[in-house]
């Protein structure tokens, strides 16, 4: 919003004439400001200049030395390269030290080495008009030496761009009455009343005796709250004056007749939006608000069409529908330069009806903005009155016929009286202001104050009661932020003492995270939990996820993902065509549907690995085996089980390989999964190579703390015994599945069992070597035992098929 | 005599520095200490000597054996150091051949950005005695709005472009959280003030993604509750954190900023860390940049979360992850973070 600092300073004197601390200040107490506008400005350094000779620029032949009077009949010389430079010609002249609007200020320069000093200006580079061809010619009558602000009849204006997000809880600060009372609390300035009861008596003494021409009815349930009409007959519709044209269009807005002009401007200025009829448009003797009871086609006054639906609040006459409830007025009513008297409507609407309404159509008006921040009705009969003030300023002729009509909500300003104490307000703030001051503050903010006591009785303002203000905490704001927040003193809370520690799962996922990127070099990466249907496709991921956005993006972020697999393929896909080799992480959740709860999360740990030519299915099982150790998890690695199912992946999967799958079953559940990618789902992502990828549920584990099972064993003091055997197997047996078979000897002595060496052999078997340990804590094994022992592991082994070589 | 065995000692040294071959060495050695070697001879023939003589050549005749024998000894480590030098020479490697110059990305792994500065954060509000907590992703309206003073029809919904699920009754009940205030009622609701903690996380926005704009990003939530908490214990606590988190001396200031749950509510600026305040592109000529958005409590969600306003109240704060992430990298482009791109997560590489 913007606000205009001249149009201010009607109603409250502000003498700070730095305007970036005048927009710092209202930032610090009020809300932001995000741009300070100064217009006008340069326009006082400027005057016009008239053109006295011509001559040539010694090193230019585009340029000319131009001479000029201005001032008080001062000479000057610029060079200018304008082709419309001729003498005689009045034209504006713009000093040494000027800021033109464009922000380019004029300083000392030669051009071509001759000093000029200053410039001639064109309309462009006044901001006049967007584009422009030479100088700007003045008409001959303009006074040579004359201040330009003055020919111009323009004051230098600061204008403030406030940030409309830091007005969502202030509805009285959408007109400029509103700002100015921030204003005045802010320099302790008072702030004047224009629009006292006596100014409210003297024009509601022109309503009269005639009949109301057109009468206000509520029908049945509505958006609206109240409604004012009041009929004027003796318009005369044309331009309006210079003053609100001036206004309007420094705070952006584009004047477009007198009647319009002046609903637009008591918008600015009292902050509540209203709207002018063209009262011949209006068929019968009565307006209807009321909801729609059907879709219809509504041609606004923008001249759009728009789709109305059922239960749109809409301003109705006997036949058509006239306006779109504090949105927009319909294009069949509005004011033309015809109009001969009018209907002028001040209303309230409820807040949501309105976002609800404007928010579906894609349209937001200056009015329904306002009227989305929930106005105060108390504010319509001033807004009323107010209107008919500058109707009847512009319109000698106008007469008000009959009385002001109003349906509606009864007008009675119901009292909010707020009760806190100084000591409050202090204990919160952190300050020790004396309660004179605090009364001083909210008096001056328009809050009415009694001490009873030792506490303080504050009655709010309606305006300030709709949304804002409702309980003594938002007092305190209130004080504060006049005192200023930079006067209140720091200090340190006084804290208890008590130890704190990291919980269990955030202690895991940095483990997790540091064993990963410190032991395994992997890198740890994020995905975004919103997957969509090509992805899955890609990927033949059976997504079969009931957490489905609404309002998705996309539709390639429109599901939550039930398993990290699909993003780290999209992943993998992106780094393949950068990387010959890699390995990458994510700790992320995934996301599944739950009957109950709706939803449940599920903490995943993804890990990939890959190699455009080695295989990398065994190092990644090395790493995960070395990182669930690390953690002094229970776990245990099996092939594919025909019973229980893995509970990290479904394994009717088609991305699954064949071959390279391991369960990892953990404290006792099928909660992780180590597999290599098929080829077929590879190619599908132009990935080449080997990938292999590992899935753990740490959300299985992760709220369990983990107690360290380390345990010290004194060192043997006997020497223990290493035996050494190489059995025979066929060349597609896991050398797993060799140790198992040896460890299914049950052998007290049998410390330790390792493969020590694998050979192939040419017949389409494997020699493994395996080494055994024996040892006793209490006694040298003697060589009877040893040999009963070894006898025992060789027959074990045999009975398994592995035969000693 | 004396002689004799001098010339034999020197003999036998310029006999020795020709000789290159163990064997040879060895022969040699055994040659003149053996015997028949010389000092054999003259060992032998001491008993032909008087008392007087042997006294004084035995001693000496010993030492000059002595003597040839370390030579020996010295000459042959002296033959075997050079021989497992010249073996070493020829298995030579390259000392500057080092894993971290070979373009392989196999010898490097690292965390993420975001964790990278989301545990640093952690850690500094550990020291003060915060626990870190952790919520769902997916919320209820519940948690997200109402809990925190935003009902259903309050304008400040929407400032939030929130993603919502569909439900099988059509009524939107769950959605994915707005900003980890969400944790305020959750981390209110299981414990007794006092109390402080943080809760870091992922939220989302239904928002068009660009350069400084995602639709899932991270933000940290924090919350102290206790007795008599005043404003002033706000702003300097916030200092300090930030003098932690940016490793400088921080200037602050709070203006008025509209947050339902909070009352007052406040907007942190920072005076601005590149121009010190002078005036930046950075900080809009302004020499402040909004660093977050905090405020007191609000009653009502203190009562949400099961705490009796009339007896504590407290601060609440929440910081954007990324921001600060991006600052500290420079980073151009936040869609980098969730891009899963080696290209650039590798340059964040802890070794």
């Amino acid at each position: 919003m913007l606000v205009s600092i001249d149009w201010i300073k009607e109603f409250v004197n502000i003498n700070d004439t730095d305007s970036k601390a005048l927009a710092e200040k209202f930032t610090l107490a009020t809300a932001e400001v995000e741009g300070v506008i100064l217009s006008g400005q340069h326009l006082t350094n400027m005057c016009v200049a008239e053109v006295i000779a011509i001559d040539k620029h010694p090193e230019a032949d585009k340029l000319n030395l131009v001479t000029f009077k201005c001032f008080d009949n001062e000479t000057r010389k610029v060079v200018c390269g304008a082709s419309n430079v001729r003498v005689g010609l009045k034209t504006p002249f713009a000093p040494i030290g000027t800021v033109l609007p464009g922000g380019f200020e004029l300083t000392p320069k030669k051009i071509r080495g001759v000093l000029s000093e200053g410039m001639l200006c064109s309309e462009e580079e006044l901001g006049l008009k967007d584009s422009s061809e030479g100088i700007m010619e003045l008409p001959q009558d303009a006074s040579t030496g004359m201040n330009l602000a003055e020919y111009f009849q323009q004051t230098p204006d600061v204008i403030l761009d406030i940030d409309n997000k830091s007005l969502t809880h202030r509805p009285d600060l959408w007109g400029h009455y509103g700002m100015a009372r921030e204003f005045s609390a802010i320099y302790q300035e008072p702030l004047k009343n224009p629009f006292d009861e006596q100014w409210e008596k003297k024009w509601e003494s022109q309503c009269n005796d005639l009949p109301s021409p057109v009468k206000v009815r509520f029908e049945g349930e509505s958006a609206g709250l109240g409604y004012f009409g009041l009929t004027v007959e003796g318009i005369t519709v044309g331009e309006s004056p210079d003053w609100m044209r001036k206004r309007l269009e420094s705070v952006g807005l584009r004047p477009i007749n007198s009647i319009v002009d002046i609903s637009n401007y008591v918008m600015l200025e009292l902050g509540h939006p209203n709207h002018i009829f063209d009262r011949d448009m209006i068929k019968g003797d009565e307006v209807v608000i009321k909801t729609l009871d059907k879709n219809i086609e509504f041609q606004t006054l923008d001249e759009e069409s728009r789709q109305l639906v059922s239960g749109d609040t809409v301003i109705t006459d006997k036949s058509d529908v006239l306006v779109l409830a504090g949105i927009m007025g319909g294009l069949n009513s509005g004011v033309s330069s015809s109009t001969k008297s009018i209907f002028i409507e001040v209303a309230n609407w409820k807040a949501a009806d309105i976002r609800k309404t404007s928010s579906r159509l894609g349209l937001r008006t200056d009015s329904s903005q306002r009227f989305e921040k929930t106005l105060d009705s108390m504010q319509m009969k001033k807004t009323l009155l107010r209107i008919l003030e500058l109707v009847s300023e512009l319109n000698p002729n106008a007469k008000v016929v009959g009385i002001s009509q109003y349906d509606g909500e009864p007008l009675v300003d119901e009292e909010l009286i707020l009760s806190i104490t100084p000591e409050k307000i202090n204990s919160v703030l952190g300050v020790e202001l004396e309660t004179k001051e605090i009364i001083r503050i909210l008096n001056s903010l328009d809050f009415k104050t009694e001490l009873k006591e030792d506490s303080l009785s504050i009655t709010v303002p309606s305006y300030r009661k709709t949304k804002d203000i409702e309980c003594g905490d938002d007092i305190i704001e209130e004080v504060g932020r006049i005192v200023g927040y930079d006067n209140i003193p720091q200090k340190s809370p006084k804290l208890d003492v008590r130890p704190v520690r990291l919980n269990p799962a955030k202690v895991l996922h940095r483990k997790i995270q540091d064993f990963m990127s410190f032991h395994s070099t992997a890198y740890e990466v994020m995905t975004y939990p919103l997957i969509g249907q090509k992805l899955c496709a890609k990927s033949s991921w059976p997504l079969d996820n009931k957490l489905g956005l609404i309002n998705a993006l996309s539709k390639d972020h429109s599901i939550m993902r039930d398993s990290l697999v699909p993003s780290l393929l999209e992943a993998m896909a992106v780094n393949s065509k950068n990387f010959h080799n890699g390995r990458f992480f994510e700790l992320g959740r995934r996301y599944l549907s739950d009957k109950k709860e709706f939803r449940k999360e599920v903490s995943t740990l993804g890990i990939v690995f890959f190699d455009k030519d080695k295989n990398v299915f065994n190092s990644l099982a090395d790493n995960v085996d070395g990182l669930l150790r690390s953690l002094n998890i229970t776990f245990q690695f099996s092939g594919k089980h025909p019973k229980f199912k893995n509970e990290a992946i479904s394994e009717d999967w088609v991305g699954l390989h064949p071959h390279e799958f391991l369960n990892i079953q953990i404290m006792g559940k099928m909660k992780g999964v180590i597999f290599s990618v098929h080829p077929m789902v590879l190619k599908s992502f132009k990935i080449k190579g080997n990938v292999s990828i590992a899935l753990i549920d740490i959300g299985h584990f992760e709220n369990n703390l983990v107690k360290s099972k380390m345990k010290y064993r004194p060192l043997p003091k006997f020497p223990n015994s290493k035996f050494d055997l190489t059995v025979l197997a066929s060349a597609d047996t896991g050398l797993g599945d060799v140790l198992k078979a040896a460890s299914k000897a049950k052998l007290k002595e049998l410390e330790n069992i390792e493969v020590f060496d694998v050979f192939t052999e040419s017949d389409g078997k494997k020699a493994v070597t395996l080494r055994a340990t024996f040892a006793d804590p209490d006694r040298t094994l003697p060589p009877e035992v040893l040999n009963k022992a070894q006898e025992l592991l060789i027959s074990t082994l045999n009975k398994s098929g592995f035969i000693l070589k | 005599m004396k002689d004799k065995l001098e010339k034999i000692l020197n003999d036998f040294k310029d006999g020795l520095s020709s000789l290159t071959q163990q064997p040879q060495i060895l022969k040699y050695k055994s040659e003149a200490l053996g015997k028949n070697g010389q000092l054999s001879q003259i060992l032998k023939s001491l008993k032909d000597l008087s008392n007087e003589e042997r006294k004084a050549i035995g001693p000496l005749a010993n030492q000059i054996k002595e003597q040839m024998n370390q030579l020996v000894t010295s000459k042959l480590k002296e033959i075997e150091v050079s021989e497992i030098n010249k073996k070493l020479e020829q298995n030579k490697i390259d000392i500057t051949d080092r894993l971290s110059n070979r373009s392989n990305v196999l010898c490097h792994g690292g965390l993420h950005p975001t964790n990278i500065i989301q545990r640093e954060i952690e850690d500094i509000f550990l020291s003060m005695g915060f626990e870190v907590l952790d919520g769902p992703h997916i919320e209820d309206d519940y948690h997200n709005f109402e809990a925190l003073n935003i009902p259903a029809d309050h304008p400040a919904r929407d400032m939030q472009d929130t993603f919502w699920f569909q439900t099988e009754d059509g009524i939107r009940k769950f959605l994915l959280r707005t900003h980890t205030s969400t944790i305020q009622v959750r981390g209110m609701k299981e414990r007794k003030p006092p109390f402080r903690f943080i809760a870091p996380g992922k939220v989302f926005r239904c928002e068009r993604t660009d350069a400084s704009h995602e639709m899932v990003f991270h933000q940290l939530e924090g919350m102290m509750v206790g007795e008599d908490i005043s404003i002033g214990h706000l702003i300097y606590f916030m200092k300090t954190v930030l003098k932690e988190i940016f490793k400088k001396d921080v200037e602050v200031r709070l203006r008025p900023g509209f947050f339902p749950f909070v009352e007052p509510g406040f907007e942190l600026d920072i005076r601005c860390l590149i121009c010190s305040g002078k005036g930046c592109s950075v900080c809009k000529q302004t020499g402040w940049v909004e660093l977050l958005p905090c405020g007191m409590v609000h009653p009502r969600v203190l009562e949400a979360g099961g705490i009796d306003p009339e007896k504590y109240n407290g601060y609440a704060f929440g910081l954007g992850l990324d921001r600060l992430v991006m600052m500290r990298y420079g980073i151009d482009d936040i869609r980098h973070l969730h891009s899963a791109d080696l290209r650039f997560i590798s340059q964040f590489k802890d070794y």
